[in-house]
């Protein structure tokens, strides 16, 4: 039961981070490995903030802002500089290393009996008796349905329009008389905000920050893009950002399930790599029978 | 729509295994205890072994009245959380923490099942990793600083200048440098540091530390040490001796270690579970430990390369690896 909730959590943690690896991977079509250094960064922001006493909120408004802004930069690297998009994503990540050791002082920060968003006094008032076990769950719920309508709800304005069609077909956005270049600019800069918050979340949770945790974050988030979103490709009814978090929560069972299965910590990325695989394939057989797409 | 309810019910079975797993080890007589360890290393498997061999003397052995769940995160910080939830979530009556995420794990896993004590190892700095209260303890491999500074100042009375190579994310790794600097003054030397970020650096950062200083000193990186044959090279060509921090580094061919035996370490810790496992006492009422002793190693084919020799009474105590 507990492995279950837990599982939960952390799906849910890193469903957040599937969303912003859905706007760079899925709909901008673009390759952004700056998730690798912007998920610890937001970690990072958050060990600073709250290892001083610094409050949990705080702490995710600080983390979306740098996230924000480390999408800037690859996005600016990108358009302005014109440097590959793959490339410039790496750029981005291997300075970030630096920056979020210099933000979090240490390699690894402890936050054991600090005020975080899943221990306080709000949390630990309201949610108590039954629903104790479930306290962190909750919590994660609630900020993954927040970020989940804003984007829903993003996605439908002008903007929203605008990001999705410089990812499908960019000879559209430059005939509406818009410059493609600012379009990418912002879904990058939405990405890795909501990247970094996930990173904030991540660490308020398992109360300590190290510099390693974002070592294959892009992998991750990229496996509950794919996973949730070919799992619910002809479901059309369910939403796009729905079916990612949906997907991150099936992947990190399926990691549980391996350790608890016995299965060596180092085949890990093995195991996840033929995952990926079954679904990418299997995925497009379904095209193919379907409507030929 | 057949393939999408295949792969849908292939995921509801893997959740529903782990779910199944997790009732059904609340099994018979005896003790289980979980064993987390952050990957697969020397070091680390030593200190496993040890914990073993000390809940061994204490009587409480595997296979007879203890069962042992063992899982390692392959060095992700991710896959520590699920492995430490993984043992609360099959009411283990203990959790064996090896290295520093694996604990932070563990004792954030805890929390919430208080009686659950998390006995850890193989942790250099205790206190910045901010497991002081509750139901944790264990024991620190805090180097022994100032008895690897007395061996080099035996073997090279007139060396300056040690250099130490680190990894810029290890935190034992600072937390170690900072003995050292603090230390080193007493003893006449001082330390020049070069940080690497990962193991590519490691050939770089040793070829220009090696000319700024007249000694090297490994601590427990696990990404320099992972490279030590980069560094001995890079030592070599300049003639300058590299002291190890464990006995396993002098075979591959550094001069001399002061540094820890991490089955002894093991063994310290596992003596101190079965207190806690026997109901003798609580963990939060055992302080942390560190391993009294540190033991003297030398390869006698290496020191005799850079013609180095040790007082009588060092040698007759030192274990020789070149022989």
């Amino acid at each position: 039961m507990e492995l279950l909730i837990s599982t939960l959590e952390q799906g849910l943690i890193y469903g957040i981070l599937g969303l912003g690896v859905y706007i760079t991977y899925k709909i901008l079509d673009f390759p952004d490995l700056t998730a690798d250094g912007s998920f610890p960064l937001g970690a990072a922001v958050t060990a600073a903030i709250i290892a001083n006493g610094g409050s949990p909120i705080l702490a995710m408004v600080a983390s979306i802002a740098l996230g924000a802004l480390a999408g800037l930069i690859t996005g600016i690297i990108h358009v302005k500089c014109r440097v590959r998009d793959l490339l410039s994503g790496i750029i981005t990540m291997t300075a970030l290393y630096s920056i979020n050791l210099r933000i979090a002082g240490m390699s690894n920060v402890p936050l054991f009996g600090k005020v975080t968003l899943f221990k306080n006094p709000l949390v630990e008032g309201t949610l108590t008796g039954a629903l104790e076990p479930f306290s962190a769950v909750i919590v994660v719920l609630i900020v993954v349905i927040v970020f989940k309508v804003l984007m829903d709800l993003f996605l439908k304005t002008k903007a929203g329009y605008l990001l999705r069609a410089v990812g499908d077909n960019d000879t559209v956005v430059t005939s509406l008389a818009k410059d493609k270049g600012s379009v990418k600019i912002m879904g990058l800069v939405i990405a890795n905000a909501l990247v970094a918050l996930s990173g904030c979340i991540l660490c308020q949770q398992q109360r300590f920050f190290e510099i390693q945790m974002g070592t294959g974050a892009i992998v991750i988030g990229l496996a509950a893009v794919i996973i949730g979103t070919n799992l619910f490709k002809k479901m059309t009814f369910v939403k796009a950002t729905t079916s990612v978090i949906i997907g991150s929560i099936i992947y990190k069972g399926c990691v549980a399930a391996a350790i608890q299965m016995g299965l060596d910590a180092g085949d890990m990325r093995l195991i996840t790599a033929v995952l990926f695989l079954a679904i990418l394939v299997a995925g497009n057989l379904f095209d193919r029978k379907g409507d030929a797409a | 729509m057949k393939k999408v309810l295949a792969l849908l019910l292939a995921a509801f079975m893997a959740l529903g295994m782990m779910a199944g797993c997790g009732g059904e080890s609340s099994e018979s007589e005896g003790y289980t205890i979980g064993i987390g360890q952050f990957g697969p290393h020397a070091s680390l498997d030593n200190c496993r072994e040890g914990f073993l061999a000390g809940l061994k003397e204490e009587g409480i052995v595997e296979g007879e009245n203890l069962t042992i769940r063992y899982s390692d995160a392959n060095f992700d910080p991710g896959t520590t959380n699920t492995i430490a939830q993984s043992f609360v979530s099959a009411k283990v009556d203990l959790i064996c923490a090896i290295a520093t995420p694996m604990a932070q794990a563990a004792y954030n896993a805890t929390d919430e099942a208080k009686d659950l004590p998390v006995i850890f190892t193989a942790i250099t700095d205790v206190e910045s990793a901010g497991l002081v209260s509750g139901e944790v303890t264990g024991t620190s491999d805090m180097l022994p600083v100032e008895d690897q500074l007395k061996l080099i100042r035996a073997m090279m009375p007139e060396a300056k200048k040690i250099g130490i190579l680190y990894t810029t994310s290890e935190s034992n790794s600072v937390s170690a440098i900072k003995v050292y600097e603090e230390l080193a003054p007493k003893y006449g030397f001082t330390i020049v540091t070069s940080g690497v970020a990962t193991q590519a650096d490691v050939s770089m950062a040793a070829a220009d530390l090696v000319n700024k200083v007249d000694c090297l000193s490994n601590l427990t990186d696990n990404t320099v040490v992972g490279a030590l044959p980069i560094v001995l090279d890079a030592a070599d060509k300049k003639n300058v001796p590299v002291f190890g921090s464990e006995i396993e580094q002098v075979k591959l061919g550094c001069v001399a270690s002061q540094g820890l035996d991490y089955v002894a370490l093991g063994k310290q810790t596992g003596k101190m579970a079965a207190k806690v496992l026997k109901g003798e006492a609580k963990a939060s009422e055992i302080p942390y430990e560190t391993l009294k002793e540190s033991q003297l190693s030398i390869n006698s084919t290496v020191m005799a390369k850079y013609n180095l020799t040790l007082p009588a009474d060092m040698m007759a105590e030192a274990t020789d690896v070149a022989k």
